[in-house]
């Protein structure tokens, strides 16, 4: 008679290290007490484990040969396979560091059951990487326009949003394990998870794209994992009383962050870089960061102290403006992209305003501009009409036009003798935690100070192979890209908006 | 995720549907049409480990061990062939179509006896009165402190059931309570006499400080959430009693949310805890406080405030309640006619959460 799987799990524990003989020196540090006892949610063993996720791999790379057959790469909408260029490396980016986060916490937590669903979620991380890398070759292999998948994880680097990337994900294996956790398996993988990995492949099916949908419902159903590894660990170190100062200014510091990146990214694609829509953006906020992680997740953990993040209302406040923002600004900046923007027309005006009464005021004169001048012929470019660029955000790195462009909250400062811009209250709050996470990074513009626009992007590599036509561009028309030379003519000179 | 608000009446068997019973606990459960496994033992108070509730996370799994069931479309990516091939059942993407069916969760999840059964919290309290007061012509208010146990825990918003003396432990009467959380040693309850009620008559004539009654809760989903959103409250009679606990929650917990409460009585004599609920007003700038008469002609003394039906002058007042969350309590018609004008008022219908009080005689 086979034995039973609890069983054979609790047994399986016994091969563990008592330590009774040795002081086992941590090897990252922590200032949280953390119980030795804790509650592995998932009992699973590994021969068991394997074979679920290995079955779901073959489904994932079923599916999109089948995608392959059905020509699926160029039956989507161009405007939104764009956004994949720049949206897929952002996940991948993601689910790398979140490998070797999960590899930091098995050496970092010394309670057993606890160390058995980080390494689940650590070989979860690794499929997840390895899903996404498929899906960017998918693209690239069968969409008609490969520029910008081709140049791989670089592309992402050098972009701005390559530093926001960086700057959100690194606290994934950065710092103390336990705010580790707080900042991946709480706020990204709990509160956004619902956002990114269910809600944007709805985007994408009604924009014709199924191989998004695909990868990411397989990588969605090892998130409850990861979900549960962070309760699991939350409720054991909220047994100490001492913690709960610290849990708590890491949940304040994680939410804010992670909202800056995760809902301008998601805001920005699920919005701009779609023909159909099947939500507002601030509605699927509001139903699965509010009322599920707020609502329901945080309110089990009132008991022990732990209190909402103390910035809610003024998130609530920015996801209503801030990826409007974002999208003008990208396309303000589209010859140092390396995707190409559809400009919006007519019908997406109508459905702005709709979603969100006042866009047209705001913003819609700024797109009609944008459109306007996207032919090379014009000569000019937006950012040419704006009276300096913006400087990015040092914590979080969105550009300071933040939640308004008509009404940014920069605040600029000096620190230890060098200029600095926060986009936000929450963001200079973070800065003064701890300057020296954030004092490392170079501003984004620093390195192009006093150089030709056209230079700019050859440094970046974001030209295509013919060495003239540019990766970026402000349409999907083919016949009609701009080139290096397009860029020359206009004799744009960057300049370091925080340059003394 | 999110659990749908609760209304408070009680379900009745539904025409035609079916039962699951969860082995190894023997328990069986009425299951709604269209409604999952997990969701009838989860509105059944019980607990069994589960995550997404969308077949996404594979942690609900059951062995089917008798009868017929449907799976979810959505299980595809989560439950293997092998598995399906089994017997393996997800409980939040079960469905039963045809018939009674009989699952097993001793080999699939790790929950004991006393964890399934500890999704319902509900203890028995032996209480003393420590007095009733006549707040107007037909609401009282009883003090209970608890004896044995000498302390219950719930949240702002539940109720519990008074059994009503001398019936022999057979007749109970639900009243929510009206004190804060933060005082889990008493029970504060806001009765409003019904003619001919059974715990009406024994209100008035037969119960006195130092009296013994005997209490079963909490109970109910009638909750406040944590977010971030503005509040508005709407209660007449005494679906103050509720209310009256939020709000003293709320302000024990440096609230910063901004709550308008709407309390609508016919005269002025049908009003109570003014003078506390102005207090509330002074000592909290989020706090407004809306009381408002039907009849104000019938007033003893004049009247400066708001006339007319609660729901009129909700209707009327400036702004929209977009982003707003709402807190009813009352009669089921005035719940009804409030939900109308929140909706109207742009209030979003998931966000809108309330507890009917059913005069139940």
């Amino acid at each position: 008679m086979t034995p039973k799987l609890e069983q054979v799990h609790e047994k399986s524990k016994r091969y563990d290290w008592g330590f009774d003989y040795a002081r086992p020196n941590p090897k990252f540090p922590t200032r949280y007490l953390i119980p030795p006892t804790g509650k592995d949610p998932f009992r699973h063993l590994i021969r068991d484990y394997v074979r679920m996720e290995s079955e779901k791999d073959n489904r994932v790379y079923g599916a999109l040969d089948a995608d392959v057959r059905y020509r699926n790469a160029n039956l989507a909408e161009p405007r939104w396979v764009e956004a994949m260029k720049f949206a897929v490396p952002c996940f991948t980016d993601a689910e790398y560091q979140a490998v070797t986060g999960a590899g930091f916490l098995i050496a970092s937590v010394r309670n057993q059951e606890l160390r058995q669903g980080y390494a689940a979620q650590m070989l979860d991380e690794v499929r997840h990487t390895q899903l996404e890398t498929a899906l960017r070759r998918y693209y690239l292999k069968n969409y008609h326009d490969p520029a910008g998948f081709d140049i791989g994880q670089r592309a992402l680097g050098n972009h701005p949003i390559g530093t926001l990337a960086r700057a959100s994900f690194q606290p994934f294996n950065t710092g103390d394990p336990i705010e580790c956790i707080m900042c991946l398996n709480v706020v990204l993988e709990t509160a956004y998870t619902n956002p990114l990995v269910v809600a944007l492949p709805q985007v994408a099916t009604v924009n014709g794209d199924h191989a998004l949908p695909t990868t990411f419902l397989s990588i969605q159903s090892d998130e409850s994992r990861h979900m549960a590894n962070g309760y699991g660990t939350l409720m054991c170190v909220l047994q100490e009383e001492a913690n709960v100062p610290f849990l708590q200014e890491a949940l304040d510091r994680h939410f804010w962050h992670q909202h800056q990146s995760m809902d301008t990214l998601v805001g920005v694609v699920s919005e701009y870089y779609a023909v159909n829509r099947p939500w507002v953006y601030r509605d699927v906020w509001e139903e699965w960061v509010v009322d599920d992680f707020i609502g329901s997740y945080m309110s089990r953990l009132d008991q022990f102290g732990l209190r909402p993040p103390a910035r809610l209302a003024d998130v609530a406040r920015f996801v209503d403006d801030m990826h409007h923002s974002a999208a003008i600004a990208l396309a303000a900046i589209w010859p140092l992209n390396f995707w190409r923007i559809d400009p919006l027309t007519q019908a997406d005006f109508d459905w702005f305003e709709r979603a969100y009464p006042g866009w047209y005021a705001r913003y819609g004169g700024l797109w009609e501009r944008f459109a306007e001048l996207s032919d090379p012929a014009a000569g000019r470019l937006l950012l040419q009409d704006l009276p300096a660029l913006p400087p990015f955000c040092q914590v979080c790195h969105v550009p300071c036009v933040m939640p308004r462009i008509d009404a940014p909250e920069t605040r600029i400062f000096t620190h230890e003798g060098t200029r600095y811009a926060v986009c936000s209250e929450g963001c200079e709050w973070i800065f003064g935690l701890n300057p020296t996470i954030y004092t490392g990074c170079a501003n984004w513009w620093q390195r192009f100070h006093g150089m030709d626009l056209a230079d700019v992007i050859v440094a970046l590599g974001y030209v295509r192979p013919d060495g003239e036509t540019l990766m970026g561009q402000p349409h999907l028309n083919a016949e009609r890209m701009w080139t290096l030379d397009d860029i020359r003519r206009l004799g744009y000179e960057v300049k370091d908006p925080l340059a003394a | 995720m999110t659990v749908p608000p609760q209304a408070h009446t009680p379900r009745s068997l539904v025409a035609g549907s079916a039962r699951v019973t969860i082995e190894p606990f023997g328990e069986t459960f009425d299951v709604e049409a269209g409604e999952s496994v997990l969701g009838a033992v989860l509105r059944n108070g019980r607990h069994l480990t589960h995550g997404c509730k969308h077949g996404g996370c594979g942690v609900c799994r059951a062995m089917l061990v008798h009868g017929d069931c449907r799976l979810a479309d959505r299980t595809s990516y989560s439950l293997s062939d092998a598995d399906r091939a089994a017997g393996v059942v997800l409980l939040c993407s079960t469905y039963l179509d045809s018939g009674d069916i009989g699952v097993d969760i001793s080999e699939t999840m790790d929950v004991s006896a006393a964890a399934f059964t500890a999704g319902s919290s509900v203890t028995a309290h032996e209480c003393v009165v420590d007095g009733v007061t006549a707040l107007t012509r037909d609401i009282r208010r009883l003090r209970l402190r608890l004896l044995d146990p000498p302390e219950m825990r719930f949240t702002a918003g539940q109720y519990v059931e008074v059994e009503v003396p001398g019936s022999g432990g057979r007749v109970y009467r639900s009243y929510s309570i009206a004190n804060p959380p933060a005082e889990p040693d008493r029970i504060v309850l806001i009765v409003k006499r019904v003619p001919n009620g059974r715990f009406s008559a024994v209100l008035d004539t037969g119960l006195r400080a130092g009296d013994r009654l005997r209490v079963r809760g909490p109970m109910g989903h009638f909750a406040l959430r944590l977010s971030h959103r503005p509040m508005v409250m709407v209660a007449v009679g005494s679906g103050m009693a509720p209310i009256y606990s939020m709000l003293h929650h709320l302000a024990a917990r440096d609230n910063r949310r901004r709550v308008t409460f709407f309390y609508g009585a016919r005269t002025d004599e049908d009003l109570f805890l003014l003078d506390e609920l102005r207090e509330l007003e002074r000592a909290h700038p989020w706090f407004r406080f809306v009381p408002t008469l039907s009849r104000p002609e019938r007033n003893a003394a004049a009247w400066a405030g708001a006339t007319g039906r609660v729901t009129d002058v909700l209707a009327r007042q400036p702004g929209t309640l977009r982003g707003h969350e709402a807190y009813l309590c009352g009669p089921s018609p005035m719940i009804d006619a409030t939900i109308e004008v929140l909706l109207a008022l742009a209030c979003k219908r998931r966000h809108i959460f309330f507890d009917r009080f059913v005069p139940t005689g």
